[in-house]
């Protein structure tokens, strides 16, 4: 089903929701323009259809790249965040991280190294 | 390090790219579309878990967390000094508010509502609408179900049947018990294998027939000790997002 060939430079990849979209407020007013996508000669995967391809949304996101990780402990204790507050967990090869879904609704991609390896979040 | 970013849209979900090669990636599968790279899938890929923060510190009280610069809001205040998603996404600058809620750029609003919509649902706007391929009409476009795939099974759980199933069901994945349910803190539907013959959801928590619990996230034994969960891969995602990526899954219930 899924092909298991590494990639130069291999990322642990996580992911929760498919960006297929949530938030209603965002549609109800006019878009930003999207940038026009810098697209490579092919190849395309059997079945994939280039032409079918939108650069809608493309340069409203910025990945967030995670540096400094902070204890979740401590930034509950400094009230930063709340109990309740949504976060999304994943294992890195240094522990679990989390994110705050808040955040990750406009970056949708999240990257760092974390025990010497590459992940990759997205949401 | 590749660097990956969004830009634009296939089968109405959001494609990466990365800036190195330019290859066009699926952001559930991990796999290469288009580009130099095809061939090639980022992995292995595993799952990322919604919770709250007090799950999240019951989990694992050493967790760390990644702040970034954009604004969120807790305790009635505005952290972060850079803008949120409907600041940054949107052509004229909001009003006056709290801000973004949480949750992705929007796939739906004015547009196509699809096959199976019904009048008030939410529909695709065209601009997502117009990428599709030909769909599976099985299931609502729009339904909102989590997906699970594990092996050579891809399997779609909507949440409307987790529902009529009480919050939680037990099911069979490829000879393994799965228990799937919809998280009492959350509200988002969740699945991890067991060794249980029934759920039930009592008190905010997952009660199964063996006397283990799930709550907050994590899994105790009858004893109250905790155990480590096994999770099949799964996404909570609407009917069309899945079923473009797992071409002809099964449906719970079908």
């Amino acid at each position: 089903m899924r092909a298991r060939r590494g990639f130069a430079g291999a990322v642990a990849m996580v992911m929760a929701v498919a960006l297929t979209g949530q938030a209603p407020a965002s549609a109800q007013g006019g878009f930003r323009e999207s940038l026009p996508a810098d697209l490579p000669d092919g190849p395309a995967k059997e079945g994939f259809d280039i032409d079918r391809f939108s650069n809608f949304g493309n340069g409203w996101f910025e990945t967030f790249y995670v540096e400094e990780p902070e204890w979740l402990r401590t930034v509950l204790d400094e009230g930063r965040l709340e109990p309740a507050t949504r976060v999304l967990v994943f294992d890195t090869a240094d522990g679990k991280l989390a994110l705050l879904q808040e955040q990750m609704s406009f970056h949708h991609l999240a990257q760092g190294t974390a025990g010497g390896k590459d992940w990759l979040a997205t949401f | 390090m590749h660097h990956f970013e969004n830009v634009g849209l296939y089968d109405a979900v959001f494609v990466m790219q990365d800036r190195e090669t330019k290859t066009l990636w699926n952001h559930i599968t991990g796999e290469a579309l288009y580009g130099p790279r095809l061939g090639h899938t980022l992995g292995p890929v595993g799952n990322l878990l919604q919770m709250s923060v007090a799950q999240a510190l019951e989990l694992d009280p050493e967790i760390r967390i990644g702040i970034s610069d954009r604004a969120y809001f807790a305790h009635g205040q505005r952290f972060g000094t850079a803008p949120g998603l409907i600041e940054a996404t949107r052509a004229e600058p909001p009003g006056r508010g709290r801000g973004p809620a949480p949750g992705g750029p929007d796939a739906s609003g004015p547009g196509r509502g699809g096959p199976g919509t019904a009048p008030g649902e939410r529909e695709l706007l065209s601009a997502f609408a117009d990428t599709l391929g030909v769909e599976d009409t099985r299931r609502p476009r729009m339904e909102l179900g989590l997906g699970v795939w594990n092996g050579d099974t891809s399997r779609y759980y909507p949440v409307e049947r987790i529902r009529e199933h009480d919050e939680a069901l037990i099911d069979d994945l490829d000879g393994r018990t799965l228990v799937v349910y919809l998280d009492p803190a959350t509200n988002t539907p969740a699945a991890v294998f067991a060794n249980a013959a029934g759920a039930v959801i009592k008190e905010d928590e997952v009660r199964l027939d063996d006397g283990s619990v799930i709550r907050g996230g994590v899994m105790y034994d009858a004893a109250g000790a905790r155990i480590d969960v096994e999770r099949p891969m799964q996404i909570f995602t609407r009917w069309y997002g899945f079923a473009l990526t797992f071409p002809d899954p099964e449906v719970f219930g079908d």
